[in-house]
């Protein structure tokens, strides 16, 4: 039997069980990376050379591997956020995420490829080579956590970590054919995540089916007084109930965004899904989000920008990363530093965010940003009045190929639409899985969005529509 | 044409090191003898990943030093990052409250020219995180011409409060007794220790120069004073510039200029400030301070200098000058209160202390909780002259060696030979019958009469005196000497 192939739940049943050892489930999954890596390139640094270690041999996660999006600190292993500019640095702490999962048990496979500082959709924007879809190696996995998506899609690991700023878990997910899970902001810790957006990142799962995605939550999701902004009384409940209903439930559609394009195998998916809801005892339903529509894409790159450019002021060469030593000055090495270390389009997003929070314009785009964000925040809080959650595309196409991004940035952006807004409001989504294209064979995915701290009731949502759509299958990753 | 004359405007805005143990952002410890870079963490560093989180004691520490300058605490307060690259910025920016601060709108009172009180206002205090301390290698350790610069991040997220006043003060002198006052108001509050030597409490002063022919020259930032006297000379030397500048009918420019304390002259900043701009710091929610925390830290505040020297005043009939200068440091005050608690008559306390007490503290440079004598034993040696055990010569033989020695009040009055009180009584009649029963032939002379001048008389209270070791009164030796021979 090939180890590699079993999820989450399986594979730490299995080893509990004596069927067969962590090693085994190690070397397995070694395999599996070893013939697909050199089509897929989701690694920026494997960490699956030695014995695999397991911290805590009784812990839920107990041998069994994982990748974690290299934006995420881990205590001496080189942690790049896929850029330049992080050289070899080992950060000397983990982020609370990882901390969570080693202590409980889980084993580290290795640090995967992102979008430069998570800047990005493609997994094209990184210093260490796109990442490839592992459906169409020909294609892009999504990013900006397309390793994290592309590392479960191949059958490398059957879970890892990813962080989603305005899309970047639930957009990858649905490319690959995996599950994605973006937490109410505030489930997750953030401490030991590099910062792209503050007020935005939210840490989260993917996975091969929801019982996974419940299973990784369960560990994430639990205070941490390192992060101001994880605020939570109790842990909420994410035990997996095969018995959970949603009947009765009301799901709707966004009034707005039915007057843009999807592509055909988005909108058949739309409708085969709005189907089995029904079948299964929901209400299809309506709901208007006429700021949400209008102005949720000015609206998030005013403040993920601004907030970037911040966040990215202290890679100065001054205390780790990449550095000169000839500078005549400290402007020199500054302007040396920042020029060479960081990406294109990271260097694009600060000079916009310097813009928009200058002083002379500040009120006007970034004062004029948090003050949307509120009537976006507010606009939800009203539309889930109304509803109890929303049932939308993820994307309006397929993902491209490799080497066809739009010329036109904007155009990028806008695909953003249907996945910032949940950011900007600080809510929970889910990207699932809902079959495969005939034509393409590419899968293709949805997202259900619920109010805040609603995670637990998507899952359970999610669970009765992965039992009528089906789970994803693992991708050949360009090798039979 | 008329003499032009010129008002300075003056505003002071003061940076305090708060005190608490640990930093504003994370648990690194805030002591300032421990080696560089060896109080730091991933968030006072800067790491990637890393986020702030909010001491409270720093919150605390900010609305005491707030209270203590009659501000009011605001219920809501934000942070923001505040940009500028710089080494000493581990972040490459600065987070501070910057205009929504945690306590505002307060005053501290000066003497003006005049000597009347006037009310300096204050606009503010907020919290903010003290940067990174840069070592430059030039010889004159400043940054023009250094060749390497070494950064200890041991400072880098201190506590700190900036306290901006409104720019009421008019002089150099206003503006010392402002700084003066302020230093002694938040150590008071326990919010400061305020210690200049070690950097925990910094002057920038902005100045600009009204003209009598309605020219208002532009504003002035003058930084780098660390002491009061740079304070006074900075905004003096200021003053005597910007005069020159608008008398030759010149335009004062608006600029930051440091002052160099070894050249006595302020100088155009030559290091650029850097761009700054200001946006929330999305990592830290909004400060909410609810009624019941003002309530706890407005109970920890302790009674105010001013407040206390009108007590000693009005209740204690001390003269305004003795209780300024017992309320001048909060320990001299408590010491003092210590003592009237004790027993001790007030006013004579007073005196003890400004005199006998803080002449002691000066010679030994030695601090007040260091001191030996303990006030209530200071107490019970007023208490004994009020009582006449002791005459205040002895007193102050008594309270010197005290000073220099362990030992106990009782001890020293009987090692230095006092009998407490004097001799009387039973003690002197005793002395008497002794000396009476070794000069019988004095006695025998005496009671038959041939004494008629009175010297054998003499003879025998010379005695008595002597053997009472001078500590019997002249008179009652009398007294009891004629009643005993009379028996």
């Amino acid at each position: 039997m090939e180890l590699y192939k079993l999820d989450l739940y399986e594979a730490s049943k299995g080893i509990k069980d004596r069927k067969f050892s962590a090693q085994e489930l190690f070397e397995s999954c070694r395999e599996r990376i070893d013939s697909c890596e050199g089509k897929i390139n989701a690694f920026i640094t494997r960490t699956d050379n030695a014995e695999p270690i397991t911290e805590n041999p009784y812990g839920i996660f107990a041998g069994v591997p994982t990748v974690l999006k290299d934006n995420l600190c881990t205590n001496g292993i080189r942690t790049t956020a896929a850029s330049r500019i992080l050289g070899n640095w080992k950060p000397p702490y983990d982020a609370t995420a990882w901390k969570y999962l080693r202590e409980a048990g889980a084993v580290l496979m290795g640090k995967v490829n992102m979008d430069e500082f998570a800047m990005g959709n493609t997994c094209g924007n990184s210093a260490f080579g796109p990442t490839h879809n592992p459906n169409d190696i020909s294609r892009i996995p999504g990013g900006s956590s397309g390793g994290s998506a592309a590392a479960v899609s191949a059958g490398y690991v059957p879970f890892s970590l990813g962080s989603d700023t305005g899309g970047s878990i639930r957009q990858p997910a649905s490319y690959c054919g995996v599950y994605g899970m973006k937490p109410t902001y505030g489930m997750v810790s953030r401490y030991g995540l590099i910062s792209y957006g503050s007020s935005l990142d939210q840490i989260g799962p993917f996975a091969r089916t929801i019982r996974d995605i419940q299973l990784v939550m369960s560990v994430l999701a639990q205070y941490d007084p390192m992060d101001s902004s994880c605020f939570r009384e109790k842990n909420p409940d994410f035990t997996h109930h095969e018995d959970a209903s949603i009947k009765g439930k009301r799901i709707a559609l966004v009034k707005e965004f039915q007057n843009f394009t999807l592509d055909a195998p988005i909108a058949e998916a739309m409708k085969k899904t709005q189907k089995v809801l029904e079948e299964n005892g929901a209400i299809i339903t309506e709901v208007s989000l006429p700021v949400v529509s209008k102005y949720a894409v000015a609206c998030y790159y005013a403040l993920a920008m601004s907030e970037a450019h911040t966040n990215l002021e202290r890679y100065d060469g001054v205390r780790y990363g990449y550095t000169v030593n000839d500078a005549a000055g400290i402007k020199e090495m500054f302007e040396r530093v920042r020029s060479y270390g960081f990406g294109s389009e990271v260097k694009s997003r600060i000079i916009a965010g310097t813009c928009l929070t200058e002083p002379s314009r500040c009120d006007e785009y970034y004062v004029a940003a948090t003050k949307v964000r509120t009537l976006i925040a507010q606009e939800f809080i009203r539309a889930f009045g109304e509803c109890d959650f929303i049932l939308q595309p993820v994307t309006p196409s397929l993902p491209h190929k490799i080497g066809e991004e739009d010329e036109d940035a904007m155009k990028g952006y806008e695909t953003d639409l249907y996945t910032l807004p949940v950011n900007l409001a600080g809510l929970p989504g889910l990207s699932f899985f809902t079959g495969y294209d005939d034509s393409t064979k590419l899968p293709v995915g949805l997202q259900l969005i619920g109010p805040r701290w609603s995670d637990s009731e998507i899952l359970n949502a999610g669970m009765i529509l992965e039992r009528h759509l089906g789970s994803p299958k693992i991708a050949d990753g360009g090798v039979k | 044409m008329s003499e032009l004359t010129f008002t300075p405007v003056i505003g002071i805005e003061i940076h305090i090191r708060l005190k608490t143990d640990t930093k504003i952002f994370c648990a690194c410890s805030t002591d300032t003898d421990a080696p560089a870079n060896t109080n730091i963490c991933p968030v006072c560093m800067g790491l990637p990943g890393s986020l702030p989180r909010l001491n409270h004691n720093v919150v605390e520490k900010g609305m005491l030093a707030g209270m203590a300058l009659h501000c009011t605490v605001q219920p809501r307060s934000l942070f923001f990052r505040k940009s500028y690259f710089y080494p000493d910025l581990p972040k490459g920016h600065q987070i501070s409250q910057c205009d929504l601060p945690v306590v505002a709108d307060g005053y501290i009172e000066v003497h003006d020219a005049e000597g009347k009180l006037k009310k300096i206002r204050v606009n503010h205090l907020h919290l903010e995180e003290d940067a990174a301390a840069m070592h430059h290698s030039a010889s004159d350790g400043r940054l023009e011409g250094a060749s390497t610069s070494y950064v200890d991040y041991n400072r880098a997220g201190m506590p700190l409060g900036e306290i901006v006043s409104e720019p009421d003060i008019s002089s150099s002198a206003e503006a010392v007794e402002y700084a003066m006052n302020l230093q002694r108001r938040v150590r008071y509050a326990g919010a400061s220790d305020a210690d200049l030597d070690k950097g925990m409490m910094r002057f920038d002063a902005n100045v600009s120069l009204k003209c009598s022919d309605g020219r208002w020259g532009r504003k002035v930032e003058v930084k780098n004073m660390n002491s009061f006297r740079a304070l006074e000379r900075a905004i003096e030397f200021e003053i005597k510039r910007q005069k020159k500048i608008l008398q030759s009918g010149g335009e004062v420019l608006q600029e930051t200029r440091h002052w160099n304390d070894a050249k006595g002259v302020t100088s155009a900043s030559r290091v650029k400030e850097f761009y700054r701009k200001f946006i929330v710091e999305p990592d830290l929610p909004p400060l909410i301070v609810n009624q019941e925390w003002i309530d706890r830290v407005t109970a920890m505040m302790p009674e105010m200098p001013d407040v206390r020297a009108n007590r000693y005043v009005h209740d204690m009939g001390l003269t305004q000058e003795a209780a300024d200068i017992l309320t001048d440091d909060k320990a001299t005050a408590d010491y003092f209160e210590a003592c009237v608690k004790a027993g001790a008559n007030p006013v004579r306390a007073a005196n003890w202390v400004r005199t006998e007490v803080l002449r002691v503290l000066n010679e030994t440079q030695k601090k007040i909780s260091e001191f030996r004598v303990k006030p209530e034993v200071l107490a019970e040696i007023v208490r004994r002259v009020d009582d006449r055990k002791l005459s205040t010569t002895q007193a102050k033989e008594v309270f010197d060696y005290m000073c220099a020695n362990d030992c106990v009040l009782d001890d020293v009055v009987k090692k230095l030979g006092i009998t407490e009180g004097g001799v009387a009584g039973n003690a002197l009649a005793e002395i008497i019958s002794n000396v009476i029963k070794a000069n019988p032939d004095v006695l025998a002379e005496i009671q038959s009469g041939k004494d008629t001048k009175g010297k054998k008389f003499k003879f025998l209270q010379g005695l008595v005196m002597k053997e009472s070791k001078g500590q019997a009164k002249p008179q009652e030796v009398v007294e009891a000497l004629t009643a005993a021979l009379k028996k």
